[in-house]
């Protein structure tokens, strides 16, 4: 027969289900935060690195003129090359399900499917597999865009403007390729034969190849490609326009996978940390609301060690009941959250199991951190003298109006009496005021930072949009007249004004001999109002700069001899040629851009064609934007152009503010969770308070108060706590959202304009009293039905 | 000055004084207090509120620690133990009868009388339920004995509380104005309760302010500002 203590420890878990209910959540939610984050990282980077390893990534890509097997086969045999592929690349425009604007359509053509052995693909939801000609199977980052369906048509228009019908026979996952949502690309895989329908010639126009040494660095790999390139391509006489050489064993996406592992792993320490917070609390009001009874239980006989066995067993009950709820929920929104970055990430999960130490370190959370936590309060409880804990009426039981600042808040006048009493009353009990108040101004801080991120994010995008003086690009697959390009575009309805510039790659030769091959050089009139640039050194372009440029600001973090003032040799379209920098800009997001007067730029590659159109329109909406991109396009290809992509500047700005606001959304995740534990810590705060006020309830009632009174004072005690949490978070969120920016914008590589956001703290403070409000309706609605009787007879 | 049925006292205060810190100016709640109290007694201590009645009963239960003095009960110093020894000795020597009942509200009157036998360890569980129900039916509680304190009335409450401060078997019972909280009627079951357990040589020492309930006490020591200032016996009723 089990004793009387355990029964009433059972009892009192069973008799008080609502306390016992609020007390497993808190602590479920410290393991549901730390089940979700920690696993979630933990997966994420496991799976990442998993597919990452078996993806065999391109060590170099040469984008090169038509290439044979022969070629592909001399690049396998040379000593530094572990594996080498060669692949047909072609970049065209389709539309789908008879969508009026056409998109881009990055395809690739391999000779055989079934043993990819570099950038290898994995396919996942295909018809069959290898693909026969006339289909094409989509990378699987294209259903992130637009719901494509096994059986669809696409409708791809040829460089000669034929149009073309794919079948689309399913999606297949290639972690290296770009993923759609960030370029407004898609990626498609064709068979061989198809490039013949597609009017594109069979060979090969990418060498893509992995290295023997696996731990090089990206200088010794750049070095190793120039070398190939030399020794395989230049001297079989292929053309070779480019070579791409990634960081080994960098993803492109790593920068911001990082920051969003670092992101995670904060958040789960916090969360930790918060949990730990709020049992605290929780076991020390547990502790308060059951002094009477430790007294009687000592007067009875009760020894501190016995009576302190029984509430860690209680606080051990709260935790199995909390792991109970925690870890299955968990395991369910880490395994969500885990499919949603994967999505966004782009890469394959095969396993959703989180590590044993994960699922350990919840457990440990359930049920070594409350008793951890309950430790102090327990003992102290435990220990408290009979006469102590016999009196303890609540009103007694309090040191309050001995300090310096409880005689401050006595000396409040003017105040009406209720309001005067919730303030007062918050202040009562001042060790669980500060961990609610922790918890509440930690999350504050963290969403009005969110808030502020996001503001710079705004902003970073606002200055783009002020750089870019238009709102539409065209760009050609060939170089062409620039007045007779100008001449489709310009007087067409909803245009009014049109500039055509040329861009071509450029590869900076360096002093050692080694290459950097990831510079874009724009001619642009040297006089033109299609850019607003901000110099941040020297000057802009002027009549009859000949060998002047401007480089933003990418270029001289990517390559740090390229400075103002400087001479530099550049290789564009095979001319080697010096040029003089007379200006730094800002970078834009769009790489490390190099600006030339465009007419010198046609002198020096011995072709004044141009290969970009520029719309600026009468309107500047989306819609105004769009329509008149489309309708430029179709005037182009109606007049006989090939244009090879395009882009209007309210896409691409969406486009980049998709790709930060990945961060944003773990940072909103991160402060949801944190606002849940503050509501739940406060809630617990609210409901203990009130059952420890119950004799002044009853005194208050006893005196005339009505339950509207007693409702008021309480809702004004949780306002109390939400809005000061409010002010001490707004004044911690102003250097946590500047650290938090400038953290993300060394992650990304992104520079962020900082901004902070004052509508943010106004928002923040009515989400503070909504939440406030929320959790305290409960306990002041209890407050309010306690009657005299009770209040007399509470133990 | 007592009329005592034997000469070595089952409880024994000397020089006991309780200072309060009350912050601004120290309050003197019991001075020099002196009393000796035999087995088999019923004594009561009556005063005003405020008087220092139940601070001097609380120096008796061990609940509160005297400032100065000595109190050895049945041989033991009890202002030299420390809260888990007055706590295991509490609960074998002396059972507490409170105002307020204080039963604990989510135990059966049944577990709370059980409850003090199995922090202390006395009985055999199995007998631990026999002696509960004896006691129950010694304060005519048994056919309450599952049933929750607050379905209970104040009066069988009270003596509910009563049967729990024998589970026990203590050789004293101190009691803190066990009547003050119940009608005349009901006070009047429990004070025949005290005087068939002085009957059983039981040491009863019970606070109250009601002077009819003193003056049925085999003993009355009056106390004001802290100091017994008068004592009266009164003739047994019944033998003790």
């Amino acid at each position: 027969m089990l004793s009387p203590r355990w029964r009433k420890v059972a009892r009192d878990l069973s008799s008080h289900r609502f306390r016992t209910a609020l007390v497993a959540v808190s602590i479920a939610i410290g393991i549901f935060a730390v089940g979700v984050v920690m696993g979630g990282r933990e997966i994420l980077v496991r799976e990442f690195d998993t597919d990452y390893a078996n993806a065999a990534t391109p060590g170099a890509t040469y984008y090169t003129g038509p290439i044979d097997d022969a070629v592909v086969r001399r690049a396998v045999a040379h000593p530094d090359i572990a594996e080498a592929e060669g692949r047909h690349e072609v970049t065209l425009r389709y539309r789908w399900r008879g969508s009026a604007a056409p998109a881009t359509l990055s395809i690739v053509a391999m000779r055989d499917y079934e043993h990819v052995t570099v950038q290898k693909l994995v396919p996942q939801d295909v018809t069959h597999w290898p693909l026969r000609r006339g289909e094409i199977a989509l990378e699987g980052s294209a259903l992130q865009v637009a719901d494509y369906r096994i059986g669809d048509m696409l409708e791809v228009e040829t460089a000669d403007g034929a149009r073309v019908s794919l079948t689309v026979a399913g999606f297949v996952h290639d972690i290296n390729a770009v993923p759609a949502q960030f370029t407004g690309t898609e990626t498609g895989f064709v068979a061989f034969e198809t490039l013949a329908d597609l009017d594109e010639p069979e060979f090969f126009n990418r060498l893509v190849i992995t290295f023997e040494d696996a731990e090089m660095t990206r200088e010794e790999a750049s070095k190793l490609a120039a070398d190939i390139r030399a020794d395989v391509l230049e001297t079989r006489g292929v053309t070779v326009y480019g070579t791409s050489v990634p960081e080994p064993g960098s993803h492109f996406l790593g920068d911001i996978f990082k920051a969003v592992s670092l992101l995670l792993l904060a958040l789960g320490v916090l969360s930790l940390g918060l949990s730990g917070f709020l049992v605290v609390n929780t076991v020390s009001a547990l502790m308060a609301q059951q002094v009477r009874q430790v007294g009687i239980m000592k007067a009875v006989g009760g020894r501190a060690g016995q009576i302190a066995r029984m509430y860690l067993a209680t606080v051990a009950a709260y935790g199995v009941l909390a792991v109970i709820i925690g870890l299955p929920t968990a395991a369910y929104a880490g395994r969500q959250f885990t499919v949603f970055a994967a999505g966004i990430l782009n890469f394959r999960v095969s396993s959703y199991t989180p590590p044993a130490w994960v699922i350990a370190l919840e457990v440990a959370v359930g049920l070594v951190v409350p008793l951890l936590a309950a430790i102090v309060p327990v003992r102290m409880g435990a220990r408290m003298s009979v006469v102590r804990a016999l009196n303890a009426t609540g009103m007694s039981a309090t040191s309050f109006g001995h300090g310096l600042g409880d005689r401050l808040l006595g000396l409040m006048r003017g105040l009406p009496r209720p309001v005067a009493l919730s303030i007062r009353n918050t202040f009562l009990r001042k060790g669980r005021l500060f961990l609610t108040l922790a918890t509440l101004t930690l999350a504050s801080a963290v969403v009005m930072s969110v808030v502020s991120v996001q503001a710079s994010i705004n902003r970073t995008i606002t200055n783009l949009e002020s750089w870019w003086n238009y709102d539409a690009q065209l760009i050609l697959g060939q170089p062409t007249d620039a007045l007779a390009l100008e001449r489709e575009v310009t007087g067409m309805s909803g245009v009014a004004a049109t500039e055509t510039w040329s861009g071509h790659p450029a590869v900076y030769v360096r002093a050692d001999g080694t290459e950097n091959e990831s510079l874009q050089i724009i001619g642009l009139p040297h006089d033109t109002t299609f850019v607003r640039p901000r110099l941040i050194a020297g000057r802009w372009l002027e009549a009859g700069d000949t060998d002047a440029v401007v480089i933003n600001t990418d270029v001289n973090n990517d390559e740090p001899s390229i400075a103002l003032g400087q001479r530099f040799t550049l290789d564009v379209m095979g001319e080697e040629r010096t040029w003089r920098v007379v200006g730094v800009v800002s970078g834009q997001l769009s790489g490390a851009v190099i600006y030339a007067d465009r007419d010198s730029l046609g002198d020096i590659v011995g072709d004044p064609g141009v290969n970009r159109v520029l719309v600026r329109t009468h309107e500047h909406a989306p819609g105004a934007q769009q329509a008149a991109m489309e309708a430029a396009e179709e005037a182009l290809d109606a007049a006989g152009y090939q244009v090879v992509s395009t882009r209007t500047q309210s896409g691409l700005s969406g486009t980049i503010a998709e790709q930060l606001g990945i961060l944003v959304t773990f940072l909103v995740i991160m402060a949801v969770l944190l606002a849940a534990v503050g509501v739940i810590g406060l809630t617990g705060t609210m409901t203990l308070n009130v059952l420890e006020s119950t004799r002044e309830i009853g005194v208050m009632r006893a005196i005339g108060a009505q339950h509207r009174s007693i409702y008021q004072i309480f809702m004004s005690e949780g306002l109390v706590v939400g809005v000061m949490s409010w002010g001490l978070g707004a004044l911690a969120s102003y250097p946590m959202s500047w650290l938090l920016t400038d953290a993300l914008a060394g992650a990304t590589g992104i520079p962020l304009a900082y901004e902070y956001s004052w509508p943010g703290v106004g928002v923040t403070l009515a989400v503070m009293v909504f939440v406030s409000a929320m959790a305290s309706v409960l306990p002041a609605f209890r407050a309010s039905q306690v009657s005299v009787r009770d209040a007399i007879a509470y133990e | 000055m007592n009329d005592t049925p034997n000469n070595t006292p089952l409880l024994r205060l000397r020089d006991v004084v309780k200072v309060y810190d009350t912050g601004d100016v120290p309050f003197t709640a019991l001075r020099d207090i002196d009393l000796d109290v035999y087995t088999g007694e019923f004594v009561g201590i009556i005063g005003k509120s405020g008087s220092g009645k139940t601070t001097l009963i609380n120096m008796i239960t061990g609940i509160d620690h005297p400032t100065g003095g000595e109190v050895v009960i049945d041989g033991t110093p009890v202002h030299r133990l420390n809260e888990n020894q007055l706590a295991r000795w509490r609960g074998r020597t002396i059972g507490v009868v409170f105002q307020f009942f204080q039963l604990l509200p989510t135990l059966t009157v049944m577990e709370n009388v059980i409850l003090p036998m199995d922090f202390c360890s006395m009985y055999l569980p199995k007998e631990r339920v026999e002696r509960a129900m004896d006691l129950l039916e010694q304060v005519e509680l048994a056919d309450q004995a599952h049933k929750l304190p607050a379905a209970l009335s104040g009066g069988q409450q009270q003596r509910a509380a009563i049967a729990r401060a024998l589970a026990n078997d203590p050789p004293i019972l101190a009691a803190d104005e066990p009547t003050g909280n119940l009608d005349s009627k009901t006070a009047d079951a429990v004070f025949g309760l005290f005087e068939r357990l002085v009957e059983q040589h039981k040491t009863i020492i019970m606070v109250t302010h009601d002077n009819d309930l003193a003056s049925r006490v085999r003993r009355a020591l009056h106390v004001a500002d802290g100091v017994i200032v008068q004592e009266h016996v009164h003739r047994p009723r019944h033998g003790a």
